[in-house]
């Protein structure tokens, strides 16, 4: 079957192995097929050999987190995380992966007012525990939050979908801080409801470029044009970082160059913000694959938190994913949970009180093995405000 | 056609005079897998296509495997249980750990029972009283070492995959790195190990002790890429970390003065901690890929490294720096901190994938010569990759003369294997006529087994495989390895005929 | 002349091993005798008349400094291997107790300063012997570092001549340190062993110590006042000799119950397991399956038997 994968990319990886201790589905399974180099191999064997999909073909490729650890690993800079979301897209239009219930799960997203009615009904549920624990969805989503309200247009900090519906005080948190650095900051809210991420590792390419295009549309309008966006989702960042790929337009570029991660973006403004009170307790960084091994930016993350938080630690566990991986934990339990246990056991070795993370997935899915998480722009509001 | 591309010919006939019994191996093959089945979990014996096919291959050039059932096993009783059920169904086995070889040691010929050892990865003990770490064959060599850093001790060798191999794989190749210089390759770290021997039955090989009775089967037995049996349980040697260390990065305008700065250190009575060259086209591409200040302009750098107390490395170091300036070093400078040299470090051991953004593809050569020839082996294998219209760049451990040259190519060029091949061959003939051996640390596996005459007489390898047969007499454990084809192992038709009945 | 042929390699022999191999023959018992400083290790060889007797190649073939190996005949003595390596400021890791060189592989102990010296096992790089059928033949190779085929070297060390008659080998040297000095201490040897970097030795008779320090001259002082500050210490000439001739092998942890291990007077080396006795270690046997192995590689090696009759390395 052609996987319409790029010949050249696909020949790049000359199958050192390098990868493999990289990748959080080997790590735990040691099995060869759960390797980036054996889902490559696979890749190759479909694509160029024709070799039949089987069952373990389709597993192999649907076991894969999409963390991207593997991909600074690679001396060869083989692109997996688009050799991945590729071979999904193709797998997903012949309808062998991504079943129909799990597009319909995906609808909400891009519309806020489904996912509020969605995420009201999901917090009165939970609250008379009729959803499974194994989901990873954090203690208490919220039945209602206060809005984000507009300070200005120095920067627009984009919102999103899960993340708006259901850690809105995380974006509040960052709202003060770029506040308080003397930043307007408009939350963009409705106007860009969701950034595609999930859709793309779900191999639904058409909702991804729709939703992007839709967003790149609605963040260019002219009082917009060169205003920095911020985001602080790591996962969401990653993608609106890869609109000039996904939709090969120089327009797309220019959006792509103007998002930021919150930290990225405070790191450079260190000297504008109050230093307030250091928090006192011990936290230990946790970095989301999507802001460490894609956006490569998780240094500034430490920049930033080193400023405010007195007992700053690392995790001994070179970046490896925790699991949680959008929609993963909820697809994948079995394999998410042994990935979460060994993330578990490398913080526990540090003992911290917190642990920073600035993804929200990442955050609810540790939070659900009693991890207590934080994203760094809370402790940032609460240094600040003292 | 050249020697290696005779060799993936050869597996090729090989494989190919298997059609006759197709039917009657897959009658034979779901008793097998059945048997291998419920003697571990069923989700631990993979028969599928993907899973024959992904253990079909190693991280070398060389096609041509044809992999068994693959399993899984997560004790020694379970490996024990599959070397038996294999025996009695008169199959062959090939041992895995994360294959990363690169002289085709683990590929499975003739359609072996693949045993990946990837799930036995606990360290199981660390005694500090005997300097040992007790641990399963499918530990990650640098994972062992970040456990024992912050208990004092470090597991010497650290080949330049220390990141991925495993203890076991680094058993069956007797793996060095940059440190072994100083310190010693596998061999010298292993103090004893549990082995399932080809017929079924686990014993202990070495011991704790100090002088262990009888044969050194446990030193005979490292390094045997696969064939005499598998590891299961190792007791590693650990080391002390050194208080001190420093790093000497010097830089030239020839590769001859960088080789008669290592010959001249060694010379002075110094033995480095390591000592590694990079040449000038490699030194760009590390730079370009890890930027630690390598010097663009130079022709070699040479990367020194002393370690052990603080006042005998300042002079170790000082000595080195003016044996350097005496051969004509342009420029010497030290690691200022544990970052400076940690980066270096990074871009020396990463330097094969840093080559490999410059080509799709690249042959890793694995030489060893005479430490004073190591100049004039270099003119050699710098004229030899441009006769064949060939890229090399060369990278190694100098201290001990294990050349490393990387031809680099694109696979998909027409007729490039052939002189990629011939190129190989000619740098192996070259390092054997210097007085040099055919590998500092890669194996023979399929890679180097043509090239065994070269080096030793029928009679040496006649008695290496009475070695061999020692431990294995019916050719069960990884065969088609080490010994060229002609002697008994090697030929792995041999095992159609025995013993009896399974291929109907 | 069977063996003598070109190996493609630069491994060529000179008339004093073909005559050894020739001397060795194919036919009848035979044993290498060597200087018999360890005869009797092994079991004593068979003693019907029948055994001949002969000597390894003597002398230094080729010693490359910058290399740091030393080709040599089997029969030349330690002591000569020792004063060739010295004038180019080199030791090897064999112990020098009277012997020869392949006296000292052929029983595999080594030196009492293994911890520093390294192991006799891993200094030997290449090894030429006349196998049981008289025919050259060779392992490992001639370079500080090696994987290529199978390691017959390791085969060899320890093998009490019972596989074949080591001819001529190639060992590695190491420089010598620059400084030594033997100290007598009166702390604790586990205690003085777990906080010095690298010593060379460490001795302990059951109520002092002695340790030996090498290295760069203030390396050796920095060492020596750490240990000083754990138990006050002296400069001593020689640690003394061993109180017996047996020499048991023990795991470094179990020396620290060795007095209820061995009767009488012991002098036991830290972290390495090797004690001296007056009274000999009961026999350690081996375990079935390596008695197995064994047992084939003698029928393999010396189908006729005719190897160093009467010697069993398991006995050593």
């Amino acid at each position: 079957m052609d996987l319409k994968l790029d010949d050249d990319e696909l020949n790049t990886c000359v199958q050192c192995g390098l990868c493999l201790p990289h990748c959080p589905t080997f790590r735990v399974t040691g099995d060869e097929s759960m390797s980036p180099r054996g889902r490559i191999h696979l890749m190759r064997e479909v694509q160029l050999h024709n070799a039949p999909v089987t069952p373990e073909v389709v597993s192999s490729f649907e076991t894969c987190v999409q963390c991207r650890g593997c991909e600074p690993a690679c001396p060869s800079s083989v692109p997996y995380g688009h050799l991945m979301e590729r071979t999904r897209e193709t797998l997903a239009d012949e309808g062998i992966m991504t079943p129909r219930w799990q597009r319909l799960g995906m609808k909400p997203l891009a519309h806020p007012k489904l996912l509020a009615t969605g995420t009201k009904f999901l917090s009165v549920a939970q609250r008379l525990n009729l959803v499974p624990k194994r989901l990873g969805i954090s203690a208490e989503v919220p039945f209602r939050q206060a809005p984000l309200e507009v300070s200005g247009t120095d920067v627009l900090m984009f919102t999103g979908c899960v993340m708006d519906a259901w850690q809105r005080d995380v974006h509040q948190a960052g709202q003060t801080v770029l506040e308080a650095a003397g930043f307007g900051v408009t939350p963009t809210g409705d106007l860009a409801p969701c950034c595609g991420a999930l859709h793309a590792h779900a191999g639904l390419a058409n909702d991804t470029r729709s939703l992007a295009t839709s967003m790149m549309a609605a963040l260019s309008q002219a009082h917009f044009a060169d205003v920095p966006i911020v985001v602080d989702s790591a996962g969401c960042g990653a993608q609106m970082k890869d609109y000039g790929h996904l939709l090969g337009t120089a327009e797309a570029e220019a959006f792509s160059s103007r998002v930021f991660d919150i930290s990225e973006f405070l790191a450079d403004h260190l000297d504008k913000l109050p230093r307030g009170t250091p928090i006192a307790e011990r936290v230990a960084i946790q970095d989301p694959c999507h802001l460490r091994h894609v956006q490569r930016v998780h240094l500034a993350t430490r920049k930033v938190l080193e400023v405010f938080v007195d007992d700053l630690v690392e995790l001994d566990d070179d970046g490896l994913c925790c699991g949680a991986g959008g929609a993963y934990s909820i697809m994948q339990p079995v394999l998410a949970g042994q990935i979460r246990d060994r993330k578990v056991e490398a913080i526990d070795a540090k003992s911290p009180d917190l642990v920073a993370s600035s993804n929200p997935g990442c955050s609810m899915h540790l939070g659900a093995a009693g991890v207590p998480t934080v994203h760094p722009m809370e402790l940032v509001a609460r240094a600040i405000a003292g | 056609m050249s020697v290696l591309s005779s060799i993936n010919k050869n597996i090729r006939d090989r494989l190919a005079g298997r059609g006759a019994t197709v039917t009657a191996h897959a009658v034979a093959d779901e008793r097998l897998v059945e048997d291998l089945r419920s003697a571990l979990a069923p989700d631990r014996v993979r028969m599928d296509s993907v899973g024959r096919s992904l253990h079909a291959k190693d991280a070398s050039v060389f096609k041509g495997g044809v992999a068994g059932p693959t399993c899984y096993p997560t004790s020694t009783a379970e490996v024990q249980a599959i070397m038996r059920i294999s025996h009695h169904h008169g199959r062959a086995i090939v041992p895995r750990g994360a294959g990363t070889g690169l002289a085709g040691g683990a590929i499975p010929l003739g359609a072996p029972v693949v045993i990946a050892m990837t799930k036995m990865n606990e360290i199981l003990e660390v005694d500090i009283d005997n300097r040992v770490a007790w641990v399963e064959p499918g530990v990650v060599n640098l994972d062992l070492t970040r456990y024992l850093t912050p208990m004092g001790f470090h597991f010497a060798p650290d080949p330049s995959s220390q990141q991925v191999c495993t203890i076991g794989g680094n058993v069956a190749n007797n793996s060095g790195g940059p440190h072994c210089l100083a310190y010693g390759v596998t061999n010298a770290h292993v103090q004893a190990m549990e082995v399932v021997l080809p017929d079924g039955s686990v014993t202990m090989l070495g011991g704790l002790d100090a002088e262990p009775a009888g044969l050194d089967l446990r030193g005979v037995f490292i390094g045997s890429e696969g064939t005499l049996g598998i590891t299961t349980k190792v007791a590693v040697a650990i080391t002390k970390n050194r208080p001190a260390v420093k790093t000497l990065l010097l830089s030239f305008d020839s590769v001859s003065d960088a080789a008669n700065t290592v010959s001249g250190i060694i010379a002075a009575g110094i033995v480095p901690a390591a000592l590694e060259v990079m040449d000038h086209k490699i030194t760009v591409a590390v730079e370009n890929y890890v930027n630690a200040g390598y010097p663009r302009d130079a022709a070699a750098v040479l990367l020194a490294e002393v370690d052990g107390m603080e006042a005998g490395i300042a002079i170790d170091a000082g000595r080195i720096e003016e044996i350097g300036l005496a051969n004509g070093a342009t420029d010497v400078r030290t690691a200022k901190d544990d970052e400076e040299r940690a980066l270096l470090w990074k871009g020396r051991k990463t330097a094969f994938g840093a080559i490999a953004q410059l080509a799709p593809d690249y042959y890793l050569h694995d030489t060893v010569v005479p430490r004073s020839e190591l100049a004039n082996v270099l003119v050699k294998v710098y004229e030899i990759a441009d006769r064949h219209d060939l890229v090399v760049m060369n990278v190694f451990h100098a201290g001990d003369g294990n050349l490393h040259p990387l031809l680099l190519f694109d696979a998909r060029d027409e007729g490039v294997m052939d002189r990629v091949h011939a190129a190989g061959g000619e740098i192996v003939q070259a390092s054997l006529d210097a007085g040099g051996v055919l590998s500092g640390e890669h194996g023979v596996g399929v890679e180097k087994q043509g090239y065994m005459g070269k080096l030793f007489s029928d009679d040496d390898m006649d008695h290496q495989d009475r070695l061999r047969k020692a431990f294995d007499p019916t050719c069960r454990a990884n065969p088609g390895k080490v010994i060229p084809i002609g002697h008994s192992c090697a030929d792995i038709q041999a095992l159609r005929r025995v013993p009896t009945g399974v291929w109907g | 002349m069977n063996g003598i042929v070109d190996r493609g390699s630069q491994l060529t022999f000179g008339g004093a091993v073909r005559r050894f191999a020739e001397e060795v023959g194919s036919e009848g018992p035979i044993a290498v005798q060597g200087a018999r400083t360890r005869w009797s290790a092994g079991g004593a060889l068979k003693d019907d008349g029948s055994v001949r007797q002969v000597n390894a190649p003597t002398g230094i073939v080729q010693y490359k400094p910058d290399e740091m190996t030393i080709r040599v005949g089997a029969g030349t003595s330690v002591a000569d291997l020792d004063q060739a390596t010295a004038e180019a400021g080199q030791r090897s890791a064999l112990p020098d107790r009277g012997g020869t060189v392949g006296g000292a592989l052929a029983v595999g102990e080594n030196d009492r300063d293994v911890l520093g010296r390294g192991t006799v096992r891993s200094a030997v790089l290449q090894v030429s012997y006349i196998s049981s059928e008289g025919k050259i033949v060779s392992g490992g190779g001639p370079t500080v570092k090696n994987v290529s085929g199978f390691d017959l070297p390791r085969l060899m060390v320890g093998s009490l001549g019972t596989l074949g008659c080591l001819a001529e080998v190639i060992i590695r040297t190491n420089p010598i340190p620059p400084t030594s000095q033997w100290f007598r201490s009166t702390a604790d040897p586990f205690d003085l062993y777990d906080a010095l970097l690298a010593p060379s030795a460490i001795l302990w008779d059951g109520t002092a110590t002695w340790v030996h320090l090498e290295g760069h001259g203030a390396d050796v002082a920095a060492e020596a006042a750490r240990a000083n500050a754990m138990g006050p210490i002296e400069p001593v000439g020689e640690p003394p000799s061993p109180p017996g001739p047996q020499r048991w092998s023990l795991t470094p942890a179990g020396l620290r119950s060795v007095d209820t291990v061995i009767d009488g007077p012991f002098l036991a080396s830290i972290g390495v397991g090797v004690v001296w006795a007056v009274t000999p270690q009961p026999p350690r046997g081996l375990t079935q399956p390596v008695q197995s192995i064994h047992d084939r590689m003698k029928i393999l090696f010396d189908p006729t038997g005719r190897l160093n009759p009467g010697r069993n390395p398991a006995q050593k």
